[in-house]
């Protein structure tokens, strides 16, 4: 919208973003809220610095359990993590806004079968197939994570169109706007909140469903979950899951907080 | 008379339906005028108007608009050239008041500056200060301001014709009278060619210039003024569908500054005792009417009010029942009933004081108009006695 682009008001709600930031922090009890995850992690993660650093570690626990390999496995984590949701988040959203489409609304049982059944079947045996056939190593890991986590943003982007009050279309079309400015103008800045919501819902599963990207070569805090497994070490394994966990809860958080952000004021 | 919009055998058949949503319906709507499309539900209003500005795409016949055929235009463009209210109203809830009522002016885009003022002068159009409500959003707002938000969203980029979908429907029957008068008031200053749908008879006696009744069949039963339906109905579907109580729906077609009004003594209220006193003694009523300086009714007072030894300001009774200019007689029984003092005041634009309609006031005019009908229906009957009705039936 180019005449708005300057509009003054529309300046104040853009203005309106950190605001709502501010307000996240503004009385006890919302920053209560707000940080409540990432201080929970702090002492998690504080406790096992604590544990680790009451045990004598073996020459092999010793291997895993240094500063840069966590750090590297925590970075991959995080990176095919991000990715797997941008790659969700590129072909989920334009597939669920196709599907709302009057044309092509015959074929949205045949699309969410599809990802129903990237869902349905088990992770670990989707990624071990596209190991065997891609080989080993972080593509294959992505593309089978990424099928995983299709279904939610779907599903949401979906029931997110579909939603918006009929009236409000109606309203929009009856006052001569075209059909791309009610998807743009109406539909899809009401159907934010949830895709939101699914689009979280994906990251919190590829953040998990990550970790199997240990067995076929792609890395991540599976790694060290596995050497712990696989050793029999306690203190391997005890390291790989709190990292993991910590990282799930920090990726939510900030989900959560985009969530609270990007939601249209008004709603 | 030029019609600003022409109907031609309008017909709608909705696909794998055996019968017509809209049979044939054949319709001039002149500048200016209220049309009001009234009918039981499934009748084919609300269809016939979403066809006048393609909501609903017709199966055959021709919209022509201001002359021009618009049955194939670009519905997006013909829509941008009339007002849409609909019941729900349709607010976008995502967006402020203001930028809802920009919708239309940045569609045709038009400059900031000049949607600004459009917006601004708008919402005091509809009574909403712009400055506590342009930076509002919907939800923040009461059913009836959201309808007024409605309502000023259709007129944004003046178009000469307004479509309304049962646009008081779902507001409260005290608001919605209040919204009625309002817009009523607006339309007189605006002048719109207005096509509006009510299934409630007595909504489209108060607000239609001409009424036209659908039947059961999806066509137009008589198109008329309210008047002639009342009182020279077509058929027996008509004269069923006005219902019983046809006087007191008649009403409804009198406004209170086309009657006589009565005249009450008043002071202004910071009169002293003594002289309000004597004015009560020269007249004939057991109250006086205060009020203000700009002659906006405050109080009765009663000659024992004003004989109270603690006499102040505040002594007597609020004024409660008030009519403005445009109401209907009907409104203004109403009013009169509830009141303690047996009379509505009528005020004018400014909530001056301009005369009182009482019990006398209502029996002349409904006699007057009784008379007046007589005379027209010998009239008409003198003119076509086959019995034809005004503007011709189905």
């Amino acid at each position: 919208m180019a005449v708005t682009g300057a509009d003054p008001r529309l300046a104040a709600e853009q203005a309106g973003s950190p605001s709502r930031l501010r307000a996240l922090v503004s009385d006890p009890a919302k920053a209560w809220n707000t940080f409540a995850i990432p201080l929970i992690v702090l002492i998690a993660l504080a406790a096992l610095y604590q544990y680790l650093g009451g045990v004598e570690l073996t020459s092999r626990e010793a291997a895993r359990l240094n500063q840069p390999e966590l750090i590297l496995r925590a970075r991959q984590h995080v990176v095919l993590s991000v990715q797997i949701a941008a790659w969700v988040i590129a072909i989920a959203v334009p597939l669920g806004i196709m599907l709302t489409r009057p044309w092509a609304k015959r074929l949205t049982p045949i699309f969410v079968g599809i990802a129903n059944a990237g869902q349905a079947i088990p992770s670990i045996g989707l990624l071990t197939i596209l190991a065997i056939a891609i080989g080993v190593g972080q593509r294959g890991a992505v593309i089978g994570v990424t099928a995983y986590c299709i279904l939610p943003v779907l599903r949401n982007t979906l029931v997110g169109i579909q939603q918006v009050d009929d009236s409000i279309i109606e309203a929009g079309r009856g006052m001569g706007m075209t059909r791309q400015a009610v998807l743009w103008r109406i539909e899809m800045p009401l159907a934010v909140p949830i895709v939101l919501a699914g689009v979280r819902t994906a990251l919190i599963l590829a953040v998990g469903t990550i970790t199997l990207g240990a067995l076929v070569g792609a890395g991540t805090l599976g790694v060290i979950i596995n050497s712990g497994v696989v050793g029999f070490s306690n203190p391997v394994l005890i390291t790989g899951a709190v990292l993991t966990a910590s990282v799930a809860l920090l990726i939510d958080w900030v989900a959560g907080i985009a969530e609270t952000v990007l939601r249209p004021k008004g709603l | 008379m030029d019609a600003m919009i022409r109907l031609e055998a309008l017909t709608k058949r909705y696909p794998g339906q055996e019968e017509l949503a809209v049979d044939n319906v054949d319709m001039e709507i002149r500048p200016g005028e209220i049309v009001v499309l009234v009918g039981p539900s499934g009748c084919g209003k609300t269809t016939t108007l979403k066809m006048i500005n393609r909501i609903i795409e017709p199966t055959s016949g021709r919209i022509i608009l201001e002359g021009e055929d618009v049955t194939d235009v670009n519905p997006d463009r013909l829509r941008r050239r009339i007002g849409y209210v609909i019941q729900q109203v349709g607010l976008f809830p995502h967006q402020t008041i203001a930028s809802n009522v920009a919708t239309v002016p940045k569609l045709l885009g038009w400059g900031k500056e000049r949607i600004t003022a459009r917006v601004d002068e708008l919402l005091e159009m509809v009574s909403l200060e712009p400055r506590i409500y342009r930076d509002r959003y919907p939800k923040e707002l009461s059913g009836g301001q959201r309808q007024r938000v409605g309502v000023a969203r259709a007129m944004a980029a003046d178009p000469p014709v307004m479509l309304m979908d049962e646009p008081f429907g779902a507001i409260d029957p005290i608001t919605r009278d209040r919204l009625q008068n309002e817009f009523l008031r607006l339309q007189e200053e605006i002048q719109k060619t207005i096509v509006f749908v009510t299934h409630d008879i007595d909504e489209a006696i108060k607000m239609g210039d001409r009424i036209a009744i659908f039947g059961d069949n999806h066509r137009i039963q008589q198109f008329a003024t309210p008047e002639a339906i009342l009182s020279q109905p077509a058929n027996e579907f008509v004269d069923d569908f006005t219902g019983t109580g046809a006087s007191l729906k008649r009403l409804n077609l009198v406004r209170v500054r086309d009657v006589d009004l009565g005249e009450w003594p008043t002071a202004i209220s910071s009169v002293r005792r003594e002289d309000a006193l004597a004015q009560l003694d020269e007249v004939d009523q057991a109250f006086l009417l205060l009020v203000d300086s700009n002659r906006r009714p405050v109080r009765w007072v009663s000659r024992r009010d004003l004989s109270r030894a603690d006499w102040n300001q505040h002594v007597g009774l609020p004024v409660r029942a008030q009519v403005p200019l445009n109401a209907t007689l009907s409104d203004a029984l109403d009013e009169m009933l509830t009141s303690s003092v047996g009379v509505a005041i009528v005020v004018d634009d400014g909530g001056a004081y301009r005369g009182i309609v009482d019990i006398d006031t209502v029996m002349t005019a409904v006699n007057t108009l009784r008379a007046e009908t007589r005379e027209r229906v010998a009239v008409a009957a003198w003119h076509a006695p086959a019995g034809a009705v005004e503007e011709g039936g189905a």
